[in-house]
């Protein structure tokens, strides 16, 4: 229901056309000194720390990126089933919420090459799941599987468990509250986050799959036909791969866990 | 009063109350057995409150600036509910013909909306034509910083300005619609001898309608329209899909990141209540003071 009323909004905005300004992005951004980036909580992308501020992989991403064009950064937490519609109307300048490349949006929007890449991972409960240990074991009529909506975790489970019941929720903690309960037999989403989840509790949960079963290019998400813009992303982007910077903030963020003490 | 309040403790009590408290336990003993749920409550204090160890302040969080959100929020949404519903209430119980055709129309179309559609498309459509192409958070971001706090402390800090206005119009479009057939019912109300009372010694019917009757009008729609501003705040939950940093959004960023899904609801319905509860006892004790006798 909330899809089709995101979807209706997409076409409306198509059909009706926005009053985008034809100034590229960069332009703007120097003029008003400040970049509008928009978010949605995902752990550990981008979460609110124990004093409120926000924290994370793309945090500190975008964090680096306005620093380095010398402007103040805003961040727009955004609800993520709405986040492309509020960028085609300019509620913000660009996406930066760990959201991977896929042909299907790359229809609405721009994107700048990857600059991470992320895979699908899955947690599953221990007594419902019982022995199993491949996506064939899923993808039965009987299993159900949760996944946030408008994820290409929801894209994924749709392709690889076509058979299994799929249950979509708003945000994360709800879909794996629905697994905790054993409502669900699995849930799906981007690495690492079920593995942490799963030894968060160790005694319900477990990891059915040994590794990621896709491979998802993560990139910015801009307007179209700005093409300014996707050239300086694009370069900044190659930049930070080769300074490392992407590589050590992968590594804190996803490989350890030295945050979580931040968070909770 | 002829019919007082029986004080005596009957049978059905004593069953309401064993019913009650059952359910109470059986609620609780299935939290812990079949959902096998981890509390964890020790969080959710700093949710509110926390130490800043840099500045050595009490600083209030997310959960706290979330609550004074919600309160500006139904504040300014109630103020443009009650003066576009009282407008379009004189104006549908007597205005002239089109007068009353357009007040009609707008409570009709309101009305009959969901108003989280409403808020949706205020905000997608009407917004970005409009409020977008003022300007204003650019003008708030470069003017001074006693304008920005004077601002942030009355509405929201610049990055939010454009998302809260379009809210709070939304909102305020929306409750002004049942505040309307509120003052619309309480002029209609008004015996037609006021009318004729007043017309007769001589005031005009501008006059007649100022002094006379909305007056008494007013007395009469004062507690059902606290009412429906005390359903304001709960209305104002549905902008959190548009992102406007209020109670609920946060508290659902919260769990997004926490993942402690039940505290975190508990916990806002808890916030929520306190602050329906206290206005509408309040409104209680008040209608009992000066009802009409």
């Amino acid at each position: 229901m909330k899809k089709i009323l995101w979807l209706s909004i997409l076409f409306l905005l198509i059909l009706g056309g926005t009053s985008v300004a034809q100034e590229s992005i960069i332009e703007t951004i120097q003029k008003q000194g400040v970049i509008r980036v928009g978010m949605s909580t995902f752990v550990p992308w981008a979460m609110k720390d124990k004093k409120g501020n926000l924290v994370g992989f793309e945090i500190d991403v975008a964090r680096k990126l306005a620093d380095d064009m010398g402007v103040k950064i805003e961040f727009v937490p955004t609800a993520w089933s709405g986040i492309i519609p509020a960028l085609l109307t300019g509620k913000f300048d660009v996406i930066i919420g760990g959201m991977g490349i896929t042909p299907k949006r790359n229809l609405k929007v721009n994107f700048t090459i990857p600059y991470d890449y992320s895979g699908m991972s899955m947690v599953a409960h221990k007594v419902r799941a019982k022995g199993f240990t491949s996506l064939d074991d899923f993808n039965k009529k009987d299993v159900s599987v949760a996944a946030r909506m408008g994820t290409t975790a929801e894209q994924a489970a749709r392709k690889y468990m076509p058979n299994a019941t799929l249950k979509l929720f708003e945000n994360e903690g709800q879909a794996l509250q629905e697994l905790n309960l054993g409502r669900v037999h699995a849930v799906v989403s981007s690495a690492p986050m079920p593995i942490f989840h799963a030894l968060k509790y160790p005694d319900k949960l477990f990891v059915p799959l040994k590794e990621n079963f896709t491979r998802e290019p993560i990139g910015f998400a801009i307007r179209k036909g700005d093409h300014d813009a996707l050239n300086y992303l694009n370069n900044w982007v190659l930049n930070m791969h080769a300074q490392g910077f992407l590589k050590e903030k992968k590594a804190y963020w996803f490989e350890s866990r030295k945050w979580e003490d931040l968070v909770k | 009063m002829l019919n007082k309040k029986s004080l005596k403790f009957t049978i059905i009590d004593m069953a309401v109350i064993i019913f009650v408290i059952t359910a109470i336990g059986l609620f609780f003993s299935r939290m812990s057995t079949t959902l096998d749920y981890k509390w964890e409550w020790g969080a959710i204090p700093s949710y509110f409150f926390f130490w800043d160890a840099v500045t050595g302040e009490l600083k209030a969080n997310i959960l706290i600036l979330g609550f004074v959100t919600t309160v500006k929020l139904s504040f300014w949404a109630t103020l443009i509910g009650f003066l576009l519903g009282t407008l379009s209430g004189i104006m549908g119980a007597k205005g002239s013909f089109e007068q009353r055709f357009v007040s009609r129309i707008y409570v009709e179309t309101i009305r009959n909306i969901p108003s989280l559609v409403l808020v949706i498309i205020f905000y997608y459509f009407v917004s970005s034509q409009f409020l977008d192409a003022l300007y204003l958070d650019q003008w708030l971001r470069s003017s001074s910083q006693t304008v920005q706090q004077i601002i942030g402390l009355l509405f929201s800090s610049p990055d939010q300005i454009n998302a809260f206005l379009s809210a709070i119009i939304a909102l305020g479009i929306y409750e002004g619609a049942y505040v309307s057939e509120i003052v619309r019912g309480g002029i209609i109300s008004i015996p037609d001898g006021q009318w004729e009372a007043s017309l007769s010694i001589g005031l005009s019917r501008q006059k007649t309608f100022l002094l006379v009757i909305l007056p008494q009008t007013l007395r009469k729609v004062a507690f059902p329209l606290a009412g429906q501003f005390i359903s304001t705040i709960k209305d104002s939950a549905i902008v959190s899909v548009i992102s406007i940093q209020e109670l609920t959004f946060q508290g659902m960023e919260l769990m997004a990141a926490t993942f402690l899904t039940f505290e975190i609801w508990i916990t806002i319905t808890f916030l929520y209540f306190i602050l329906t509860f206290s206005l509408s006892q309040s409104v209680a004790f008040f209608e009992k003071k000066y009802a009409l006798k």
